[in-house]
């Protein structure tokens, strides 16, 4: 079994469209084991109690955004060190450096494409 | 921008998004095969207005093609920029205008723009209040975010070129002057 289809991944995103597209290019990157939150507060709630391997996230969310996900992931023991890749849009450097602070391992620019998310969860993923 | 009568007329390309809350803003935008979503909220009074193509081969785009991300992140700018000002998403309404063929012998890709737009509005529970999509002429539209008034003009194509044949040399005037 590839290490993709071995790996648990949480999807976070308010936007169904946009959650459906990152779900349909993990798959087809070979991710099996998928669930997915609708928004920030779902998603932390999630990874209390079921947390996943990797963990892809949009920033702009209702409630608690992307950064406040990814503080919230490294303040609880169990998932300090889960890999968290955000999914941004065009020209959030300021925002990347701030989420890098948090722990942040790696981003996607919108719109991705297939080979971008791959390439971004390989250099944080090894052997994917 | 451009000022005229108390009115500020905003220009939205293509690949471009604009939201306001000023009532004396009007977006105007220019449209093809291209579609441009018009979406508010009537209760806070802010709206925006997205301008958008989904890129390449017609034939190849599908729901999860890189064209559809392309368009959904358009969206979603356009959506996030309402929700930021203060929209709910529950009370957004859209108007549709665009996605004509204009050119008849070019692939459906304006008929895709506008099933994408429809299926994303679908999807994300936005409800469509009005819709002029298809034909097969432009259309210039004119968009008030704040009161959420649209006007829109169609554009005649210009007429298809014929391309003749040449003419042949036997067909050629007699005493025409051959200029090499």
């Amino acid at each position: 079994m590839s290490i993709a289809a071995q790996l648990k991944v949480l999807v976070v995103d308010d936007t169904t469209t946009s959650r459906m597209l990152v779900i349909d290019a993990l798959q087809e990157i070979g991710f099996r084991q998928i669930t997915y939150a609708s928004d920030g507060q779902k998603a932390l709630k999630h990874m209390m109690t079921t947390p996943a391997h990797l963990v892809i996230s949009d920033y702009e969310m209702p409630g608690l955004d992307g950064v406040g996900l990814l503080q919230g992931i490294r303040a609880y023991q169990p998932t300090r060190h889960v890999p968290f890749v955000m999914v941004t849009g065009r020209g959030d450097k300021a925002l990347i450096e701030k989420a890098r602070q948090f722990g942040l391992n790696n981003f996607v620019t919108k719109p991705f494409t297939v080979a971008s998310l791959k390439a971004a969860l390989q250099a944080i993923i090894k052997g994917l | 921008m451009l000022r005229q009568a108390g009115r500020k007329y905003i220009r939205v390309i293509q690949g471009e998004c604009h939201v306001s809350d000023d009532p004396d803003v009007v977006l105007t935008t220019i449209l093809g095969s291209c579609v441009a979503a018009c979406i508010r909220d009537p209760e806070i009074g802010v709206g925006g207005m997205n301008h958008f193509l989904l890129p390449g081969d017609a034939s190849r785009i599908s729901p999860t093609s890189e064209a559809e991300r392309y368009g959904a992140y358009l969206m979603e700018v356009l959506v996030n920029g309402l929700l930021r000002r203060g929209a709910s998403r529950h009370r957004l309404e859209a108007k549709l205008f665009g996605g004509a063929s204009v050119v008849k012998s070019l692939s459906p890709i304006g008929l895709l723009n506008a099933e994408f737009a429809k299926r994303f509005l679908a999807t994300e529970g936005i409800r469509i209040v009005s819709e002029s999509l298809g034909d097969e002429r432009g259309r210039r539209v004119e968009y008030r975010p704040v009161s959420g008034h649209a006007r829109q003009l169609f554009v005649e194509a210009p007429a298809e070129i014929v391309e003749a044949p040449p003419p042949s040399l036997a067909a050629s005037a007699p005493g025409a002057i051959e200029l090499f």
